[in-house]
């Protein structure tokens, strides 16, 4: 039981936002209590939502000065608890900070406020015929500050690069609320540190990002997309290795197993897939038009190659959205067949997928769970999703093994045990399968260089015994 | 020599063979010692010495892009030549482990083998090693298309001041396990710690590389064209502008990667937005380029943003009379080679692009220390992170001869 | 824990029931937020709890006993939402969100009546005798001029500034003419013989009925004109959509179960509604009607017959009339688009009438603040934005706002009236009907 913030400081944090924003009773602070991983429910003291950076500066100055910990966040689409409250903190939200501040076409540059949503930036773009590379499934909802604390990527990173690619410029208000600006397109030749890149990924543990300057590229001038139907995993695994041996260099290559077919021919969203097929693979060529066919060519013949029993082409927007209709859809079918969903994040290297594919369906045999795969293939990100009932303790455990087996055993391959959606509160047990002391220690020590009171979203990322995390069932 | 003999308690003396000459010769002028060490062990051996001995460590791969020490003190050389070869290479991963004194040479010979390639080109990127790559983390204009070395180094084994050894990051593409301390690393230019071993991520070679090349008279004459070609909507592999000495001519170089029918179509964009139609050049011409503006006494960098390049260029025209410059036109970083200088104008120069928004940094090994510190400098804030970030990886400051 | 949990109580237990039943629509939810940048409240706000996700995570917490369905929090956020459902079609879970809304404010409004205004309208609107009455003295008022002046004079701060902005929407019901004459000949167009397509019947509607007869008229003869045989249907009511939205569930049911009965009793083939959110409700008689077992099997079928006005024209394609050389910006209604998934349908009836410059507005798919009646319950937010909404019609810089809404009409037309812009407000129906006149196919034989 936490006592409630002093009146003093409410006041204060009043003064600097207006009250409209600034939630403290707690029966409206339920509705910050998870991000998009809903496992872990923790209440915070209030919630404030500034406008500008000044603002974020003034009320982060205030909380360090009183001792209250500060978790900054985004769209709370975060899949790894990252956004979590801590039950005697406060939630910094940028839900209001959401301005593009300027689209420099010639120098093919954005700056924009922390809570613009991903999606928003390439449509603000698309006039100047620019769009924002990295794009998380989760992009017509998620926000630049989270991508930039996650270091989020998405299908078409493949071939473009993860967001730490783009961004060349942040503003962040440090934990001590000074306000400090690093990189700068243009102002390379400084010697500097690569600083940005070392905040890209800090997952909101090293400040709050309230500005941020970006890349665009330019819209490629043609798409092709390919869907490659497929009997097994393994044969399809085989043929997103054919076609990178092959020297192609696809956008997107992701697949999507039987299991996850099933779950989508069963929901509302119906793609037309085969409910027998073992896999589908959907990969997308883009760039200049003339070359576009003759790529595309090559890699229906590797998928051909590979057994495909049939391989359905896309040009046109209408039909491309059919093809990745089975893809995109699948995360919302999933959440209606089961009552709960873990979305696993682990990557492991490409040419691995089908042994650890393989042995993923054997852990989940094993401890009687569903697993659905749907994942990024040609990164060798996988996204192994656990359907089960929260309501049964049995299963819930069987849940948390299998889990812990697969990231082993994804480590065990040379992988690593989470590649887009952060380690946040979720993984922190985890870290030491792929870090020793020494580097977990190296980045307690950079954490403090930033937050050496150690008040900013405390909890996550490194492994501290001192605050174990709160599962959901802890708490009811 | 002192040094030398108890060095020579905790490294065979195989180590501790000194610099024959060339450019390792060159950053040796001064330390008491070059040590070459054959395992990461000995690295670390070396380092715990110097460290417990008060001795710099100045970690250099060929020796070829290192500044020489920068600060006065006892300190030793730790040549990372004989740390070579290859430890992965999965050909379908698309990703390779070397150790860090392996030569880009070596590892691109292997590479083309399967036809992948590494896209990064730096001035005279052959000939140095993977570690001294990642230390300098200069890309080249490549960087345009293929994202910048630093957005591809995967992993790398690091030996920090005091002995430690960090293993950071991973060999897969994608890895969030954990603060990204690799950023921070790659350009560091040693003064984080020395890099032992490194993953990067690979590519496939393009089936064309096409070269085209537009001359002029004058670098202000390539202005428009550079512009069409870096805004076209087609993104080309580099745009270099090359400027010669004394009238002799400027031109601009766009490479163009992909299938035979992609160039050709992109060809026929860029011509078209820029309303002049391009010669060919081939790879030999490219190597030039690359090459150039590197080899002088005093090199001058200078960053801005792309669009102001030619307005930059414009400003340093004073010191541009007898010097190459090699500009990568689409970030708007510009090399220029000069043969000796005058600390007043340098700053001028600084103090001008600084006013567009840019920065300036300044080479000069041979040069007193208010030439190299006429260069731009990192913000205080910056700097004041970037000095604990240090303290982090070098409690005890060993690698002080690489800090400016 | 945080003291959200000490709030459930046994009483709040019981009233959790309605949203309770619900579970099986809650759990679909993932959290995934894929709806809140769809949110015009979010959107403006940034608060969670003014978001979709917000809202169906504070009804989980009643159903969890976590959280007391009479709080001020729980009345006040689900009060706040505009009922747009911009949320659901974004929704990858397909989480019906509307439905859900209707049994929150039911679970609320059961401990804690809504304001006095809201239960004034809901009562009047639910009685043919009374809101023949209040809108009797509406169509008074907007015939003298009264209602524009009044708009007019009422200063826009201060106590009155509700009754400014119900003039105002009051004015706003004034027919637009669009500019030019009778042009065409009906010989040039093919004809459809009448009563070749379905037998028909056109709900009237309460406020439709009160203040926009002429939609009415104009939906009648278009559909004539279009092969339909069009039956009077006497005795239906109000569809009970306000009711719904507002949470009086008791009397939106009966009213739509008298609906029901008598478009039943005449036996036609589908029920055309020209009000979006009149069609929405009406092919959500299904979800409202599901637990009473009498009706539960009927309601689905006549759900089923529900079609918007625009959308039987639309899908046998209207025969084109008379040009009409104007400019319309075009908004979607929420409960056509975000309810029904109809976004075409209109454009295709616009589509018929040559020569007219049709312009989607810019954010046409966000709801214009009116929500029935929205703007008067929560007239800053509301207002913000019926302003965006307004801002948007007016850089089309077209001759009239055009939305097959009667609510979005009067809440658009009311914010530019306010303003003092020229632009009328047009319903699409009314400007096919226009077409037709002119096109002379309403002169005698071919009427
Ligand atoms: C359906 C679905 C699909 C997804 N698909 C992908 C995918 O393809 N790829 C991928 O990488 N991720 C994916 N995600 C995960 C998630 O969307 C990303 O991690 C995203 O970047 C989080 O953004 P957010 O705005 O929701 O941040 P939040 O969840 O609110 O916060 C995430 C982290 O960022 C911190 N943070 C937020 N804003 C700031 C700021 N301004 N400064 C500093 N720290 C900040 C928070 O403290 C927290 O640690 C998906 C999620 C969902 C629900
Ligand atoms: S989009 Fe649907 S599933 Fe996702 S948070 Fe909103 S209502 Fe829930
Ligand atoms: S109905 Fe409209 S206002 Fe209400 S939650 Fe959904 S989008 Fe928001």
């Amino acid at each position: 039981m936490n006592t409630p913030l002093e009146t003093r400081i409410v006041r204060a944090l009043n003064a600097i936002v207006g009250p409209d924003h600034v939630v403290t009773d707690p029966e409206r602070l339920v509705v910050y209590e998870s991000d998009g991983l809903t496992s872990y429910r923790v209440i915070p003291l209030a919630v404030v939502l500034p406008a500008t950076t000044e603002e974020v500066a003034a009320v982060v100055k205030l909380l360090h000065g009183e001792g209250i910990p500060v978790v900054p966040r985004g769209a709370g689409t975060g899949l790894s608890g990252g956004a979590l409250p801590s039950a005697d903190g406060v939630v910094v939200g940028t839900a209001r900070m959401n301005r593009i501040l300027e689209i420099d076409s010639d120098n093919r540059i954005a700056r924009l406020q922390p809570g613009v949503v991903n999606a928003h930036l390439t449509v603000a773009a698309k006039p100047y015929s620019l769009y924002y590379a990295p794009d998380p499934s989760s992009q017509s909802t998620c926000t630049l500050g989270g991508n930039v604390a996650e270091n989020s990527g998405g299908p078409h990173c493949l071939k473009y690069g993860v967001t730490q690619r783009y961004v060349t410029g942040l503003t962040v208000v440090l934990p001590s609320g000074e306000v400090i600006r690093l990189g700068g397109a243009g102002r390379s030749a400084r010697g500097a540190l690569d600083l940005v890149g070392l905040f890209v990924g800090s997952e909101g543990c090293f400040g709050i990002a309230t500005e941020i300057e970006v890349k665009l590229l330019p819209v490629t001038e043609g798409v092709r997309t390919l869907l490659g139907i497929f009997e097994t995993m393994e044969a399809a695994g085989h043929a997103v290795t054919a076609i990178i041996s092959e020297g192609l260099l696809p956008a997107a290559v992701e697949i999507v197993d039987n299991a996850t077919i099933r779950a989508v021919e069963a929901s509302v969203y119906a793609g037309g897939f085969p409910v027998d097929a073992g896999a589908a693979l959907v990969i997308e060529f883009d760039g200049t038009e003339a070359g576009l066919d003759a790529d595309a060519d090559r890699a229906e013949a590797c998928c051909r190659q590979a057994g495909a029993s049939e391989v359905k082409r896309a040009t046109e927007a209408t039909q491309r959205a059919a093809l990745w209709n089975g893809r995109k859809k699948a995360f919302g079918a999933m959440g209606r067949i089961a009552p709960d969903l873990l979305v696993q994040d682990a990557t492991v290297p490409r040419t691995r997928l089908p042994e650890v594919l393989a042995r993923i369906t054997e852990i989940g045999e094993r401890y009687e769970l569903k697993v659905a795969n749907v994942f990024h293939a040609g990164d060798g990100n996988l996204h192994p999703n656990i359907l089960f009932d929260r309501n049964d303790p049995d299963e819930l455990d069987r849940v948390e093994r299998a889990s812990k087996e697969i990231m082993c055993l994804c480590v065990e391959v040379g992988g690593t045990i989470t590649g887009e959606h952060g380690v946040g509160v979720d993984k922190r047990g985890y870290m030491q399968l792929v870090l020793g002391e020494v580097e977990i220690e190296a980045m307690r020590a950079v954490k403090r260089i930033f937050d050496p009171s150690g008040l900013f979203n405390p909890g996550k990322v490194l492994p501290d015994p001192a605050s174990p995390p709160v599962p959901a069932e802890a708490s009811a | 020599m002192s040094v030398v003999t108890s060095l020579g308690d905790v490294l065979p003396a195989e180590a501790l063979s000194g610099a024959e000459g060339g450019a390792l010769a060159r950053v040796a002028r001064g330390a008491e010692a070059v040590v070459r060490p054959r395992s990461p062990e000995e690295v670390v051996d070396a380092v715990r010495w110097a460290s417990a001995n008060g001795v710099g460590v100045l970690p250099v791969g060929t020796g070829g892009r290192t500044t020489p020490a920068r600060g006065d003190g006892p300190f030793m050389v730790l040549a990372m030549d004989r740390l070579s070869g290859l430890e992965i290479y999965e050909p379908a991963d698309v990703t390779l482990t070397a150790k860090a004194g392996t030569p880009l040479a070596d590892i691109e010979a292997t590479l083309a083998e399967h036809r992948q390639w590494l896209p990064f080109d730096p001035p005279q990127v052959s000939s140095r090693t993977l570690g001294g790559l990642v230390a300098t983390g200069e890309s080249g204009p490549v960087a345009t298309a293929y994202g910048e070395l630093r957005n591809h180094v995967l992993g790398a084994t690091v030996v920090c001041g005091d002995g430690r050894v960090l293993r950071l990051g991973g060999r897969v593409v994608k890895n969030v396990a954990g603060f990204d301390l690799l950023r921070p690393l790659v350009g560091s230019r040693g003064r984080l710690g020395v890099v032992t071993s490194v993953c990067l991520r690979a590519f496939p070679v393009p089936a064309k590389d096409r070269v085209l090349l537009l001359r002029s008279d004058d670098f202000a004459g390539l202005e428009a064209a550079a512009r069409a070609v870096r805004t076209a909507p087609t993104l080309p592999a580099s745009v270099v502008l090359w400027v010669r000495p004394t009238s002799q001519g400027a031109a601009l170089l766009v490479r163009l990667h992909g299938a035979e029918l992609t160039v050709d179509a992109d060809q026929a964009t860029l011509e078209r937005r820029a309303g002049v139609s391009f010669a060919r050049a081939d790879s030999e011409l490219v190597a030039e380029v690359r090459d150039d503006a590197t080899d002088a006494p005093v090199v001058v960098t200078l960053s801005v943003l792309p669009s102001r390049l030619f307005e930059a260029l414009g400003a340093a025209r004073d010191l541009l009379g007898h010097s190459s410059v090699v500009a990568d036109a689409y970030s708007g970083t510009a090399r220029i080679a000069l043969a000796e200088v005058d600390t007043d104008t340098v700053r001028a120069l600084r103090d001008t692009i600084e006013e567009m928004g840019g920065a300036l940094a300044v080479e000069a090994p041979d040069e007193g220390p208010e030439v190299r510190a006429a260069g731009s400098r990192p913000s205080d804030a910056e700097t004041g992170v970037s000095t604990r970030l240090q303290e982090v990886f070098d409690p005890s400051g060993v690698f002080w001869p690489c800090r400016a | 824990m945080p003291s959200v949990t000490h709030t459930a109580s046994v009483a709040t237990a019981a009233l959790a029931g309605a949203v309770e039943a619900q579970k099986e629509r809650l759990l679909p939810c993932v959290h995934c937020g894929f709806c809140l940048p769809a949110c015009p409240t979010y959107t403006r706000l940034g608060n969670e709890a003014d978001s979709p996700r917000g809202r169906l995570h504070l009804m989980k917490a009643v159903v969890e006993g976590r959280l007391d369905a009479g709080s001020e929090a729980f009345r006040t956020h689900i009060d706040r939402c505009l009922g747009c459902r911009a949320c659901e079609p974004v929704c990858p879970s397909g989480v019906e969100y509307g439905t859900l809304l209707e049994l929150a404010r039911h679970t609320a409004t059961s401990k804690v009546p809504p304001g006095w205004l809201t239960r004034g309208l809901l009562a009047v609107m639910a009685s043919p005798f009374l809101r023949g009455a209040l809108f009797l003295g509406g169509r008074v008022l907007r015939v003298t001029g009264l209602a524009a002046l009044g708009a007019k004079l009422v200063p826009a701060l201060g106590p009155l500034r509700n009754a400014r902005l119900g003039l105002a929407m009051l004015a706003a019901t004034s027919p637009w003419r669009p500019p030019g004459r009778t042009s065409g000949s009906a010989a040039a167009q093919p004809m459809v013989p009448a009563g070749s397509r379905p037998t028909v019947a056109v709900l009237v509607g309460c406020v439709q009925e009160g203040l926009y007869s002429r939609v009415n008229d104009a939906t009648i003869r278009t559909l004539v004109a279009n092969g339909f045989e069009v039956v009077p249907v006497a005795g239906q009511d109000c569809c009970g959509a306000l009711h719904a939205h507002g949470g009086d569930l008791e009397r939106a049911r009966s009213l739509a179960r008298r609906n029901l009965d008598v478009f039943t009793a005449a036996g036609v083939e589908l029920v055309v509604v020209n009000t979006a959110g009149c069609g929405a409700a009406m092919k959500d008689y299904d979800a409202l009607l599901e637990d009473d077992e009498a009706y539960a099997e009927r309601a689905k079928d006549f759900a089923a017959r529900v079609r918007d006005a625009t959308e039987i024209l639309a899908e046998v394609g209207p025969r084109p009339g008379a040009p009409i050389q104007t400019s319309v910006a075009y908004d979607h209604p929420c409960h056509l688009l975000h309810a029904q998934r109809i976004e075409q349908a209109p454009l295709d009836v616009l589509a018929a009438v040559p020569e007219l410059d049709v312009r989607v507005i810019a954010n046409a798919s966000e709801c214009c603040g009116g929500a029935g009646i929205y703007g008067l319950t929560h007239p800053d937010l509301g207002g913000r934005i019926g302003g965006d909404k307004v801002r948007s019609v007016r850089a089309a810089g077209a001759d009239a706002a055009c939305t097959p809404n009667p609510g979005c009409m009067m809440q658009i037309g009311a914010g530019l009236r306010l303003e003092g812009a020229r632009e009328g407000v047009v319903h699409p129906v009314e400007l096919l009907d226009e077409s037709y006149r002119r096109a002379g196919f309403y002169n005698g034989a071919d009427g």
